[in-house]
């Protein structure tokens, strides 16, 4: 399906306090889809929100490219195939949380962070909802993709707070949007073109507290010949020695040259389609 | 909420939980009785799914301890606090009466006195309080009971929201606090102090006073945003009667700096008593002089004080603004690095308007998509004479001049030369063949007439003309009829050709009788298959189809009525049957209720099988007698195999031929009858019948079955059946024909045709706007 090779790898760790990981990660080369949740809500109730956005998610993604599940033609008919197709898993995955979380009284009030990404040829197109992130590093620098759906963040924007005085504030965890709170709820949806060389890193708040940006862009260029598991093992490593206080999520995705590709995998890749 | 249903009825703390009042967040409200006071109480369960997280319990059982401590009139009392039955709870006294959000929505507007009241007991309740070192944190309208007594009771004394806001790491979506009534200190999430409170008094003052809402917004956080960075609005504007120190001091206690509010709670009571003392003073000394002097020296020096806050509020807004610019241009579009791509153009317009885009489309998911078909109006005679143009009327008329005389000389060339056609044929029909041979066979036939191939290519062209002529839209409703128009020319022509073209003569006195069933039928059907084919059927039109596809039925099974009664014996008869009255209601139904663009051709289809359908039916007796009678006699007569053919097998057998070349032989019968003469062959089997069943035959059937019986010995059964298939299924065409020599049936039916096509073509000119 794409003109490039993306390798991908995923992390997860509980943090040096915590007593239980809410975060949720998942990869899949199949479908090329990566996904971190970052779950909230009393009781074991977090992970259960975040387990499910990351499995419904991919479930429906997997389900769309299998045509066993059509997406209806007035779905936001304007947007384009992968477009809707991410869109359309991500507000099914909300619609099973905000429905699981109506069902019981321990769930009440549980929710989720998402930030997905799912590459088709030589774009990748992001979901995002909640304060995980996704970064771009690219020629050796490091750029936050999405935008925080924080209070503080929303400070921020309308020049309330400065960006410092954001991550230092108590309000940094008082998220405007998170899935399963709402029955609809609103996705950011980004659409950009990747190239060869690019890292993304899609990550929950736990990384980035305990890693500056600089550190960020730091390990990942030295880390430039390292295999992308253990690059990854080692960002959140460095997190947890640095900051500890949350579950710390990151997946990372790498853009390498497409592989030749031999006659006899044409062959294979031709009749497994058909 | 289905978690604890059992709590009710239960016993906590030596109370026995009656019902639920409220639900909140954090946990739920009971109302109880204490069994040992025998008192009813109010008891509040912290939410299960809260009860594991130490920290948050730690804090629900200080907080509670603390307020228990308090004992003061204005805030409710606290009884116990613990943990039972694996429920943390809070007992608390209950106040019968209503909130003060809820008094105000059922008073619309509350005097000042009565607010102010109010407010002093929440004011004292709050100075015990911050004596205490507890702050609220949610001082709201719905946070303030009034029992029946009209004293002013705290509640829901920052418990909760306590727990959240220590909590600090955890995520949530609720920030501590409500939007309407929040401090700005509380919503950037700074450190608080006791004064956050009396920000919110004066917002909830500020509400309840002027029964709106000191900011509103679109969203949680445009309020929000509001209360941190908007003027402070004046109450004085939305409630004439509020005496001017009142008004500033909302206005002060909203301030945005704390330190420019009143700085406790004591303080804003103290002040509040002063002034209404001397409101009241004021009132009792009348209007003299002095009270009025001593009514104003307060508000003046407050104005004074006001003056100096609002100036540095500006001053601090100003600041803000200078410090904004920066950070929001760096902050809320996110730069990509560089590469050869021109990805940063196109990326960060994405990444700020999606969003939003999203949020629309959200919104208009619900919405039932619009129909991108549009079917194009119909167009009514209304229409035209509502028209101030002229224009339309006149290019209606200059269409009809042009385009009616066209197509009636275009139809009336086209079946004269049908007709001529048909007469030219007519010297080789046969007798005995059916329809369907008879309107072939003389395009084969050996011998022409010496100008035969010149009309047939005229004919040919015509026929051109007429399939061209459908692009042509006034005449591509007439299209079908045209084709029934030359056909019937035909026909007329190849079966009745003794009489002149268009002898109208005899046609009066036919017209009502049943030798005429047959051009009514072809009238109806051609009017039906016209409306078939229409486009965009009215429901009028629809009905009006399928009424002629029942007319064309009866007349159908009327016209192909035989003395003999059909073959209902047969199966396949009874099918045929059916089949055809199954097709002719689907083609009625569909008719009315379906308009559908891509399938014109179905109902046609339908219509065509249905009527072929009973005619078959209505003549299978006559085929079925043939049938019979042919059976009988070829199993009587014996022809023998010649000798040629079996010389003809040795001779390939020997030299090895192919096996195919075999098959073809045998599929070709040869026999006695093979190589004679048509007039050979007839005589032999006239001889034949002649020595087996000397009497079954007159003189008129006899030349008939022999026909029949001479493509059986040359064809094969199956040619003998398609044979007599055709001659049964034309044989009321044939009486037809036989009737038509003297009623003149045929020019009838072309009159006819050519009367409807023509009114079929003006209706069509008159109504279709473009042409």
């Amino acid at each position: 399906m794409s003109s490039f090779d993306i390798e991908f790898a995923a992390v997860t760790d509980i943090g040096k306090i915590r007593e239980k990981n809410e975060d949720n990660v998942l990869i899949s080369s199949d479908l090329g889809l990566g996904v971190v949740a970052d779950g909230m809500g009393g009781h074991s109730a977090g992970e259960i929100a975040s387990n499910i956005a990351v499995s419904v998610l991919a479930e429906t993604v997997r389900k769309v490219n299998n045509q066993q599940l059509k997406i209806p033609d007035n779905f936001l008919p304007r947007l384009d195939p992968v477009e809707r197709k991410l869109l359309m898993a991500a507000n099914l995955a909300n619609a099973a949380i905000y429905s699981t979380a109506q069902s019981s009284d321990i769930y009440r009030m549980m929710g989720t962070t998402l930030t997905g990404i799912l590459f088709d040829k030589d774009c990748a197109t992001a979901v995002h909802v909640g304060d995980s992130r996704l970064y771009l590093f690219r020629d050796n620098k490091i750029v936050q993709i999405t935008t925080d759906h924080s209070l503080a963040m929303e400070h921020v924007r309308r020049g309330l707070l400065t960006r410092a005085e954001a991550d230092r504030s108590k309000i940094q965890n008082v998220l405007t949007r998170a899935m399963g709170i709402k029955k609809n709820i609103e996705f950011d949806l980004l659409k950009f073109p990747v190239k060869v060389g690019d890292i993304l890193l899609l990550c929950s708040d736990g990384l980035y507290k305990g890693l500056t940006e600089n550190e960020m862009a730091n390990l990942l260029k030295e880390g430039n010949q390292t295999p992308i598991v253990k690059l990854c093992k080692h960002l959140v490593r460095v997190s947890n020695e640095n900051d500890g206080q949350d579950n710390i999520s990151a997946v990372l995705i790498k853009i390498l040259p497409a592989k030749k590709i031999t006659f006899k995998q044409r062959l294979k890749r031709f009749f497994s389609r058909s | 909420m289905t978690e604890n249903p059992s709590l009710v009825g239960k016993e906590i703390s030596g109370c026995e939980i009656l019902n639920k009042v409220a639900e909140g967040g954090m946990g739920a409200v009971y109302k109880a009785r204490h069994k040992a006071l025998n008192r009813i109480v109010c008891v509040k369960i912290l939410s299960p799914a809260l009860a594991n997280d130490k920290k948050a319990v730690e804090l629900f059982l200080t907080e509670a301890r603390a307020i228990a401590e308090l004992d003061h009139p204005n805030i409710v009392n606290v009884y116990n606090v613990g943990k039972e039955k694996g429920y943390y709870f809070i007992v608390m006294s209950f106040i019968e009466g209503q909130t003060l959000s809820v008094l105000l929505k059922k008073n619309k507007v509350l005097p000042i006195g009565l607010v102010l009241d109010l407010f002093e007991g929440v004011l004292l309740g709050l100075d015990a309080a911050h004596a205490k070192g507890i702050i609220h944190r949610d001082i709201k309208p719905s946070n303030i009971l009034i029992n029946p007594q009209g004293q002013a009771k705290l509640v829901d004394f920052g418990i909760a929201k306590k727990v959240n806001k220590e909590k600090g790491s955890t995520k949530t979506t609720e920030l501590a606090g409500t939007a309407y009534f929040i401090a700005p200190e509380q919503a950037l999430g700074k450190d608080l102090d006791t004064r956050a409170d009396l920000y919110s008094v004066g917002a909830s003052l500020y509400y309840v006073l002027t029964g709106q809402f000191p900011y509103n917004g679109k969203n949680t956080i445009d309020i929000i945003q509001k209360h941190i960075n908007e003027p402070v609005p004046n109450p004085a504007k939305l409630r004439s009667d509020m005496p001017g120190w009142l008004s500033l001091a909302v206005q002060k206690l909203m301030s945005k700096n704390p330190d420019d509010r009143f700085q406790t709670a004591k303080e804003t009571l103290q002040y509040f008593k002063k002034m209404r003392a001397e409101d009241q003073l004021r009132v009792k000394m009348g209007n003299s002089g002095r009270a009025i002097d001593l009514g104003e020296e307060g508000p003046l020096r407050i104005v004074k004080e006001e003056k100096v806050t609002t100036e540095s509020i500006k001053k601090q807004r100003a600041e803000q603004a200078a410090t904004r610019k920066p950070t929001t241009s760096s902050s809320s579009l996110p730069l990509i690095p560089q590469g050869e791509t021109d990805l940063s153009s196109t990326l960060p317009p994405k990444n700020s308007k999606q969003p939003e885009k999203g949020a629309r489309m959200l919104e208009a998911e619900n919405v039932k998509p619009v129909d991108v078909f549009v079917p194009s109006k119909k167009p009514t005679p209304i229409r035209f004479l509502s028209e101030d143009k002229e224009a339309a009327p006149m290019r209606t008329l200059t269409r009809f001049i042009f385009f009616l005389p066209l197509f009636m000389v275009f139809a009336a060339a086209g079946s004269y030369l049908f007709y001529t056609l048909g007469k030219i044929c007519s010297v080789h029909v046969s007798e005995h063949a059916g329809l369907v041979t008879n309107l072939v066979m003389p395009f084969f036939a050996a011998e022409y007439a010496p100008n035969q191939t010149g009309v047939s290519l005229l004919a040919l062209g015509a026929l051109l003309l007429i399939f061209a002529s459908a692009k042509l839209r006034a005449f591509s409703r007439s299209t079908t009829l045209l084709l029934i128009l030359a056909l019937v020319s035909y026909m007329a022509g190849l079966f009745t050709p003794e009489i002149p073209f268009m002898n109208l003569s005899n046609v009066g006195q036919f017209i009502f009788t049943p030798e005429y069933y047959l051009c009514y039928l072809v009238l109806a059907v051609a009017w039906a298959i016209g409306l078939c084919w229409t486009m965009n059927r009215t429901l009028v039109q629809g009905i009006l189809a399928a009424a002629l596809v029942i007319l064309g039925m009866v007349l159908a099974y009327l016209s192909a009525h035989l003395t003999i009664p059909p073959d209902s014996q047969s199966l396949l008869v009874k099918i045929l049957f059916y089949a055809s009255i199954f097709c002719a209601v689907l083609c009625s139904y569909y008719l009315i209720s379906k308009n559908e663009r891509e399938r014109l051709l179905f109902p046609c289809l339908l219509l065509l099988v249905g009527i072929g359908g009973l005619w078959a039916y209505s003549v299978s007796g006559l085929a079925g007698n043939i049938n019979k009678t042919l059976h009988s006699l070829t199993s009587l007569i014996v022809v023998q195999d010649s000798d040629t053919a079996k010389a003809n097998e040795k001779a390939e057998k020997m030299v090895g031929l192919d096996s195919r070349r075999q098959v073809f032989a045998s599929l070709d019968k040869t026999n006695e009858l093979t190589h004679l003469s048509n007039e050979e062959a007839y005589a032999f089997l006239e001889q034949k019948i002649n020595q087996e069943a000397p009497n079954i035959f007159d003189d008129q059937t006899r030349p008939l079955f022999i026909y029949f019986l001479l493509h059986y010995y040359r064809g094969g059964n199956s040619k003998m059946q398609l044979a007599v298939w055709d001659y049964a299924l034309s044989f009321p065409i044939k009486n037809f024909n036989r009737n038509a020599q003297k009623n003149n049936a045929y020019f009838f039916l072309i009159l006819m045709l050519y009367a409807f096509g023509t009114i079929s073509c003006a209706g069509t000119i008159f109504f279709s706007e473009e042409l």
